[in-house]
Formats: C-alpha cells, structure tokens, sequence
C-alpha cells in the first residue's frame, strides 16, 4: 500500500513510472487507460477480484490491441516484425 | 555533461517525414546518464515508432543501434554501413552527434531526435542543472568555484544585482542567485578579499560572440604527408 510497501519506496517509484509509460502510450496514439495501477496488499482478495473485473471491462471497452496480430502465434507478436 | 531531452514523439514523426527506414542511433555518453538518448532510450523511440507509424497507417521500419560516442568519427565509422541501408537517421546524440554524422557521411539524411540544453551535472536523481557556459575564459578561480556566466542570470562578473532577494533570483524564486552562492561560499572559507577587486569587462570573443571556436594543438597533431 502507498507508504507501506515491502520494497520501501518501490511502489511510489513504480507510480511515477506508470504515469510515464501512460503518456508514452498517449504519444504512440494507444489509449493510456490500458496500463493501470492499483495498491493492493495480499490480504485484499476481494479487491483484487473487483480490480481484475473493472480491468477486463476497460479492456473491453477499449477493444483490441490494434496493433497485434490476434492470428498470430505467442512467438510472433513482437512489434514491427 | 552535455544534458538533454528528448523531442516529442510527433515532432520526431515529422522530422521524419515520409522515409520509409529509419535507423535510431543512441549515443553511449552523456546523453546515457541523462537518460535521453542511450541504448535504452534509443530502443523506445525506435518501438514508440514503429507503433505509431503502424497505428497511422504507414508503419515504417525503424531499427537502433547505439555508438560509444556519436562525436567522433572512428564510433561511427563502426555503423558506417547500417547508415547507408536506411532513408533517415534519427539521431539521439547531442546537436554534435547530429552534425559530426551529416559531416562524416555527407549522403546520409540526419534529423535530431534530442534538444541540447546544456552543460550540468544531476544534482539530484531525475534533476539537472546548468553549471557551465562554455564561454573560453574560466573565470571560477575567482568566485568561489561558482560560475557566475552560467548561473547569474544578467553573468554578472560584480554582483549580485538588485533583483536578489532572500538569496534568490528575481527571474524565479526557485533559482538561487550566483552572487550570493559566491560570497557565501567565499565568507564561509574566508576568502571574502577576493570580491573586493573589481572585474573588468569580459572579453566575450572566446565565447559565441567571437564565431565558431577551435582549438588546435600541434603536440597533437598528425605529421603532415610529404609530397
């Protein structure tokens, strides 16, 4: 959880790193709303549930990645080839 | 170090305009440990890339490569024949990187994918700051160890001026005022004598004002071929 995490700063440094791939992703022209963040200590099952669902809805929402190849096998999605 | 930022994504695309190949060339020094235009940084421009290009609808093919340095020649002379197979060179070296490859390879298209913003150091994890102008007439052995043509914002040789307060610029309250660094420096070490001599005016010819600058050392120098 934010000010409690078992890698001291590592959560607050991973926060400003997603905000930076997020604008990454704006600057490409992907929707930044595919990479979130949320706190979560794993005593927290439920939240973890809830989070996984309102992930999966974005994700719906959001539609396919546009950029993969959905035919493609596993071992041939690396971008620009 | 020479510190640097990268452009926006958009204005690299239209710097690169129509070409087809694009070849991203990190450089392994300064612009590396400001985090601008290393291996690393040259990787994600060059995925950034060929993604957005893709999402436009004209994915280009955009590769990387990173030299040891981009300003001299034998660093380039190594990625000579990668250089050559590609429509633009996206260069992620300081603006001398950029010109030292439009100069060793006259055929090759180069654009800039870093501004150049100055000389400083990391004064903290993520923060750089100005702390030399270049200006050819070091002038630190009497202040302190403070230059006062980089972080005076008028280069004061005598100051501090009147928009000095509280130890601050009048430019920005966040920006430290040289001359009182100088003299809190100098009383610190007892030393505060040496502002009481007055500086002259400064030649600024040894600084851009004089034109391009060069130095030629002849202890260095390569024997010239006999005919």
């Amino acid at each position: 959880m934010p000010g409690d995490c078992h890698y001291l700063e590592g959560n607050a440094n991973a926060k400003r790193r997603i905000e930076h791939i997020r604008a990454l992703l704006g600057q490409i022209g992907l929707e930044p709303d595919r990479v979130r963040m949320y706190n979560l200590s794993s005593a927290m099952a439920s939240q973890f549930v809830a989070i996984t669902q309102e992930m999966a809805e974005n994700i719906r929402t959001l539609g396919k990645n546009p950029l993969r190849n959905h035919n493609a096998p596993i071992s041939k999605l690396e971008s620009g080839k | 170090m020479i510190v640097a930022e990268q452009k926006p994504l958009s204005e690299i695309k239209t710097l690169i305009g129509s070409a087809e190949k694009v070849l991203v060339v990190g450089c392994g020094t300064c612009v590396t440990v400001c985090f601008a235009g290393g291996a690393r940084e040259a990787a994600i421009v060059a995925a950034s890339l060929r993604m957005s290009t893709k999402l436009d609808g004209n994915g280009k093919q955009v590769s990387d490569v990173t030299v040891q340095r981009q300003c001299e020649w034998e660093y380039l002379d190594q990625i000579g024949d990668q250089l050559k197979e590609v429509d633009v060179v996206l260069s992620l070296g300081c603006g001398i990187g950029v010109q030292a490859i439009a100069e060793r390879f006259p055929d090759t298209w180069v654009v800039p994918g870093l501004n150049t913003a100055f000389l400083g150091l990391p004064t903290e994890q993520g923060v750089w700051d100005e702390r030399c102008a270049a200006c050819g007439d070091c002038i630190l052995g009497l202040t302190g160890g403070i230059c006062p043509i980089a972080r005076c914002s008028k280069s004061l040789l005598n100051g501090p001026c009147g928009g000095s307060e509280n130890g601050h610029c009048e430019i920005n309250p966040e920006v430290p005022c040289a001359w009182q660094l100088i003299y809190d420096r100098l009383s610190k070490m007892g030393k505060l004598e040496v502002l009481m001599d007055i500086q002259p005016p400064k030649n600024w010819r040894t600084a851009r004002d004089g034109g391009p600058r060069k130095i030629v050392r002849e202890d260095l120098r390569l024997p010239a071929e006999e005919e």
